[in-house]
């Protein structure tokens, strides 16, 4: 049977708004694909986490006081983070995961947390904590070749700015700053969004996108997940869809 | 009285008497104009008597109410917000409908509960005598921001206040609150002795995991619920603190409870609702009741408005819960899951402003343990959320029924005869109790036109 290892960082730290939920999706829906999945984590001082064999890492969202406290840690895996991504490991990235990966984190309080520098961006949060883009939002990603709408719900004080390949095109929400044309960041082999829900719970392509990439990688097949149960997931995107994108 | 004042009191009582010559209830409506008129209408009234007010995430309102029963059982004039209206607005709209033409409020006591967020400015412009703390939960992220905020709000308050703080010794993050004010000597905590149901590892996701006071991890002996226990700092020692009242011999099969030596039969079989008791107890100890009229409201008092609420409907007994969040829907569930035999679970999931717009808090709920439920309705706002959410814990999608309208959802509900349990989210349960009521009606109109 196929295993895939998802690592999750933090998992007692980033765990907001039912991030945690993502990796329960992709477990389940690998589950259902008969794909084994392995779940090992990394809290704050673990020393001897195994990097290697990892098919994803998965960070989640935080609060500002939890981000501190876990960026020091975080700088000394740099090393480590820096080569899964370039062996092409898949990262998934939600809200503070998102943030501490880019060069730095600026909180409300104005306090700077230094990021990981894995990527150019880098975010700064109003001094004023309730200016915070917060609600329903609706993103236009593309999967292979195929565009699809990403529906979540966002909930952030930071402004994220020189991001130069978006995740996608807001169609309603603000995404990486108040008002803005574009959410998120992504690669070949990166997820990074501000998108809570959690990000998986509405959007199954994506999670089968992430676990066909995976599988692809892994196996060195082209790997086509094959269509399981999704009406009450197709119900909810009608729903939400229809009534998020009105005019 | 100042002149500003008296035009804010009479203003604000022509608005009441004037909505009740509409036919209408006063509600939130006056106090909000008022609000809007004077940021400092609460101090145009005059409250004589002591107030004791309720704050925490979860349980203020059954807490209140039970307060409220146990000073009216005395003889009491008690003035209270019984039917939540916790905000500055609320607690403005109540004064005013309960005062003279001078602002003058007559009573013996105010029991109120407050919005944790509202404990600071309301009680900067009134003098409280008591604050029960229950506890702090995730809750409604969007709208109230992050736990710690909410906390840090509610300990700025504590820092210069000197009445009586009645605390959850057993949650660190209420806990913690008894640092707040040093030169405040009467804190006064409430605990629960272990329980049957308690675990080495936390069973359901909670907050306040670190020290508030040096940042280490805290260690648990054992978790009664969520991140509520016996916790320490092995650093700096948070945690030791003496209880002033210890809930003992937790028995929820009986379901009774020991305080003082001495054993009080209890009308519903959850932890939570114990710890809620504890801090009636703990509450009504500092004002001397009589100990008889505590054995009688903790063996007979029901809230019912959809707290632990009984119903029977059509040869089906249904217990009925609200849920505001990851915590008081897993109350509901380990009860669900504690009866034994076939059961089906009604989840009602709104996303109105007052139940904060975002749902992925249903994430955070523990459906990994689902005793014999044989069918799960899904109906609100949010109906195939709570769907998905069911299904990716591994149930099975096809026992799983979508009924976004709530009268249809109770068709669905009561097809099968049974034991049943419902769980609806803020905006939520009153819509469901009205839609359970209108069914029962139905039926029996059914039946009598034969």
């Amino acid at each position: 049977m196929d295993k895939l290892r998802i690592l999750h960082m933090y998992p007692a730290m980033l765990d907001l708004y039912g991030d945690s939920g993502n990796v329960e999706i992709l477990s389940y829906r690998c589950r259902m694909r008969g794909i084994e999945t392995e779940v090992v984590k990394h809290d704050l001082g673990d020393k001897d986490t195994d990097f290697s064999g990892v098919d994803i890492v998965y960070l989640g969202g935080g609060a500002d006081f939890e981000q501190q406290l876990l960026a020091d840690d975080l700088l000394g895996l740099k090393d480590n983070i820096r080569k899964a991504y370039e062996n092409g490991v898949y990262f998934l990235m939600i809200c503070g995961g998102y943030q501490l990966m880019g060069q730095y984190y600026k909180d409300s309080n104005g306090k700077k947390i230094p990021g990981l520098g894995l990527f150019d961006y880098y975010t700064v949060a109003s001094t004023n904590k309730r200016e915070r883009c917060i609600g329903n939002i609706v993103v236009e990603t593309t999967l292979g070749d195929k565009k699809y709408k990403v529906i979540g719900f966002e909930n952030h004080g930071g402004q994220t700015t020189n991001v130069k390949t978006p995740f996608g095109k807001v169609l309603a929400g603000n995404g990486n700053e108040f008002a803005s044309s574009v959410e998120g960041y992504t690669e070949k082999n990166v997820t990074a969004t501000y998108l809570h829900g959690p990000l998986l719970s509405k959007n199954p392509r994506l999670a089968d996108y992430i676990i066909s990439y995976c599988m692809t990688r892994k196996t060195g097949q082209p790997y086509k997940p094959e269509q399981i149960n999704d009406k009450l997931e197709a119900e909810c995107r009608k729903v939400l869809l229809e009534r998020l994108l009105k005019k | 009285m100042s002149i500003k004042n008296t035009l804010t009191i009479w203003f604000g009582k022509f608005m009441v008497k004037a909505l009740h010559l509409l036919g209408r209830d006063a509600g939130n409506a006056p106090g909000l104009i008022l609000w809007e008129m004077n940021k400092d209408c609460l101090k145009a009234f005059k409250v004589d008597c002591p107030i004791i007010a309720v704050t925490g995430t979860n349980g203020k309102t059954s807490v209140t109410n039970y307060l409220n029963h146990i000073f009216e059982s005395t003889g009491k004039k008690i003035i209270t917000n019984k039917q939540g209206n916790n905000l500055d607005t609320g607690i403005t709209s109540l004064l005013l409908q309960n005062c003279d033409m001078k602002g003058r409020v007559k009573a013996d006591y105010l029991v109120l509960e407050i919005d944790e967020s509202h404990v600071p400015v309301i009680f900067s412009k009134m003098k409280l005598e008591t604050l029960v703390l229950l506890n702090f939960f995730r809750d409604q992220l969007d709208r109230n921001g992050e736990v710690e905020t909410l906390i840090l709000k509610v300990k700025k308050f504590l820092e210069t206040f000197e009445g009586n703080v009645v605390l959850n010794a057993d949650d660190p993050n209420v806990s913690r609150l008894g640092l707040a004010n040093p030169k405040n000597k009467n804190i006064f905590y409430f605990s629960v002795e272990k329980y049957a149901g308690a675990t080495e590892k936390p069973y359901e996701v909670g907050e306040g995991k670190f020290c508030p006071r040096c940042g280490e991890e805290l260690k648990y002996d054992y978790y009664q619920y969520s991140h509520v226990g016996k916790f320490r700092c092995p650093k700096c020692g948070f945690g030791d603190v003496k209880p002033y009242v210890t809930a003992k011999n937790v028995k929820l099969d009986v379901p009774s409870i020991e305080f003082e030596g001495e054993e009080y039969k209890i009308s519903h079989n959850s932890i939570y609702y114990v710890y809620n008791l504890s801090a009636v107890y703990a509450a009504a100890s500092l004002y001397n009741f009589d100990k008889k009229v505590l054995h009688e409201t903790f063996e007979k008092f029901e809230v019912n408005n959809g707290r632990l609420e009984k119903f029977n409907v059509d040869g089906s007994s249904l217990l009925v819960n609200l849920a505001k969040n990851p915590v008081g829907a897993n109350m509901t569930l380990r009860v669900m899951n504690e009866h034994k035999g076939e059961k089906e679970l009604l989840f009602v999931l709104n996303d109105n402003l007052a139940d904060g717009h975002d749902v992925s808090w249903i994430w955070d709920i523990n459906f990994s343990v689902f005793n014999d439920v044989t069918r799960v309705v899904t109906s609100g706002t949010r109906a195939y959320d709570i769907a998905i959410r069911i299904k990716c814990s591994g149930y099975d999608p096809d026992k799983i029924v979508v009924k976004p309208e709530l009268d249809d959802a109770m068709v669905e509900f009561f097809k099968n005869k049974g034991d049943k349990y419902a769980i609806a989210n803020y905006t939520a349960i009153q819509p469901t109790r009205a839609a359970i009521k209108r069914y029962k009606a139905k039926v029996k109109e059914g039946r009598e036109n034969g």
